[in-house]
């Protein structure tokens, strides 16, 4: 069967995928509002939990395939002095939709594919990948601070999601929509939903996205980039850097992590925590030296990382432009500022 | 691209995908050496014996070796792979690991996985006059790579060891430095910095680029070997350059900070370089063309 195939959906389609979904013993997430403000992907039994607007989630989509703490290991000294080591058992195989990440969220997945799936396997960032279907809703309002088009996304991209949603009725989904099938896994998706999704009718094409305009180049970014290292730019962008994590931790595609043992007494776990570049203590030896000393170091690390680093490394840029960077960060810094300076010089 | 560079094993791509669940091998303490006051070597044995007949390494390689409950940290294998049935590392007191790894004793079961990293050019090096230079415990994977030559003598050309410490009793390996001291096919040079020298000292006193000078060895045909304190290495290079040794035939091993060491927790990054995997060996050459983030 091809992809990229079109389906209309009938206006309680996403109450009804849910319902089927949960039923057939699949998780659903999707996003929910807790605090007020605050919407996140959890899990849900039901379509009403769903918000229905929403610019983005607080929390990156990543968290669910490489989650803020993790279990690697379990030990025990025993009383003979051996020690007992239980490896975590890989997540349960059970299918998991995500029903609602944005477009730029899912693009990002590309990017933290490549870095836990190449030389060594990660097992577990695997299983949790393999067993989930993405289905992301396009998104109808950019919120000021996106920038997904200056990193070749788009509000409508259709980049590692499996279906992607086009709110048809002015909203985001709740009303009649069109599904675009991206992936064979999208396909079966769309044959569950039954009688709740039909081929779209002759003709019918996805909306035109949302204007937002392009604020830098990537490609002058990266030019700049290779000669800028010992540049004065990075004193001058850093100083209102707080050195928080913040940015690092809502991003998306930013995947630094730690291993770290907990334990009490005769017993612990070995687990993995999100990390970041940004932090002082990241790089810094055993023997007091740190080879990025100064918070400047850290935030020019941040920025060729990811727009120079990796792309050398890895052939992509390690942004989507979802803007949580900027809304997050408490000394209202902005890395589309910084980019777009950056093209500036380059230009200039 | 600059990372497909010369001279150095390769790390990536060429095979299939290794799986991954970050769990430990159980390791027991079959000895320990205080080598100085705050410098301890390990030996240590796979308590699953067929884990250690499958074990293998190459010299310049590291693991990840923890403590349960104090976590993971890296360290280079100290030991050579010549020698089997066992592996060695040398860890100084430094932090919550290796203040805890200090503190266990011959039987205690620790944690280990590895080997990680790529290793010295040691068929590059066949044929050659070999120059190490080391400073404090950056004789440790020097170590390794020296026992790895003199276990297959008649492969390398002249061996030279240039090692100094801050004092005598700063001196790693003090009973192997003897055995190389007294090898007529080895020249060794061993050295303290100014004030750290007693009364019985009887080798040099002098900061190691300094008496690598004076020692002077032959540039011809040869590969030097460093590994040191950060700033040792800086004056090393100056002074290799002006002995005449070209920048590809200078290895050294850089110890970045390291968490996953399979290229994925992001902490040892150098530009677009992990060191836990196109490292932890590089060529001097290769270090010049990176940013200075070491």
């Amino acid at each position: 069967m091809p992809t990229n195939k079109l389906y209309e959906g009938v206006s309680d389609w996403l109450q009804s995928a849910v319902e089927t979904l949960s039923a057939a013993g699949m998780t659903v997430i999707a996003p929910t509002q807790g605090e007020p403000g605050v919407v996140n992907l959890t899990r849900v039994t039901s379509a009403e939990a769903i918000a229905e607007r929403y610019d983005n989630t607080l929390l990156p989509l990543k968290g669910q395939f490489f989650p803020i703490t993790e279990t690697l290991l379990e030990f025990e000294r025993c009383e003979d002095g051996d020690v007992e080591i239980q490896t975590e058992p890989l997540p349960a195989p059970d299918e998991v939709i995500v029903l609602g990440c944005r477009p730029c969220d899912a693009a990002a997945m590309g990017t933290m594919d490549k870095v836990f799936q190449w030389d060594y396997d990660d097992v577990r960032y695997r299983a949790r990948r393999d067993r989930a279907t993405l289905v992301a809703f396009a998104c109808t309002t950019p919120s000021p601070e996106c920038f997904c088009t200056s990193v070749g996304g788009s509000p409508h991209g259709d980049e590692g999601s499996d279906v992607l949603v086009f709110g048809l009725g002015g909203d985001d989904s709740g009303g009649r929509v069109l599904l675009k099938v991206n992936t064979d896994k999208g396909r079966q998706f769309i044959d569950r939903l039954g009688d709740r999704v039909r081929p779209a009718s002759e003709g019918v094409q996805p909306p035109s996205p949302p204007e937002l305009a392009r604020r830098f180049d990537t490609d002058a970014v990266k030019a700049w980039l290779d000669e800028g290292f010992d540049s004065d730019f990075w004193q001058q962008m850093a100083l209102s850097c707080l050195g928080c994590g913040a940015c690092s931790f809502l991003c998306p595609t930013c995947h630094c992590f730690d291993i770290v043992d907990e334990a009490t007494w005769n017993r612990g776990q070995r687990r993995r925590n999100w990390d970041c570049c940004s932090f002082s203590l990241f790089t810094l030896h055993a023997s007091g030296h740190n080879p990025r000393p100064e918070q400047f170091s850290r935030c020019r690390q941040r920025i060729m990382h990811k727009f120079k680093y990796f792309p050398e490394r890895f052939g992509r840029i390690a942004c989507v432009g979802c803007g949580r960077c900027i809304r997050a960060c408490a000394a209202g810094r902005s890395l589309a500022e910084v980019l777009t300076e950056v093209d500036a010089r380059q230009k200039g | 691209m600059s990372r497909a560079m010369p001279n150095v094993p390769a790390t990536t791509d060429d095979h299939a995908l290794i799986p991954m669940d970050y769990t430990s091998s159980k390791m027991r303490i079959a000895s320990i050496v205080d080598e100085t006051s705050d410098v301890k070597t390990f030996r240590l044995t796979f308590c699953d014996e067929q884990e250690g007949e499958a074990f293998d390494y190459r010299a310049g390689q590291f693991g990840l070796y923890s403590v349960f409950g104090a976590g993971e940290a890296t360290f280079c294998i100290a030991s050579s792979p010549t020698r089997k049935g066992y592996m060695e590392c040398s860890v100084k007191r430094a932090g919550k690991v290796t203040g805890e790894l200090h503190q266990c004793n011959v039987g205690d079961i620790v944690g280990f996985r590895g080997p990680y990293g790529n290793w010295f050019p040691i068929d590059l090096m066949k044929g050659k006059n070999l120059v190490f230079v080391g400073g404090g415990i950056g004789l440790a994977p020097l170590r390794s790579l020296i026992w790895n030559c003199l276990d297959l003598r008649d492969q390398f050309g002249e061996i030279a060891i240039v090692y100094g410490a801050r004092s005598v009793s700063d001196l790693v390996y003090k009973e192997e430095l003897e055995t190389w001291r007294q090898m007529e096919d080895v020249s060794t040079v061993l050295t303290v910095d100014p004030g750290g020298e007693t009364p019985e000292w009887e080798g040099e006193v002098g900061f190691v680029p300094t008496v690598l000078e004076e020692a002077n060895p032959s540039a011809d045909n040869a590969i030097v070997i460093t590994c040191g304190p950060p700033i040792m290495i800086k004056f090393v290079m100056m002074s290799l350059e002006k002995l005449g040794f070209g920048h590809e035939g200078i290895y050294t091993t850089l110890e970045n900070r390291m968490k996953c060491g399979i290229g994925k927790c992001g902490r040892c990054n150098v530009g677009n370089l992990y060191v836990c995997k196109d490292g932890p060996v590089f060529s001097y050459s290769q270090l010049q063309e990176l940013p200075q983030e070491f």
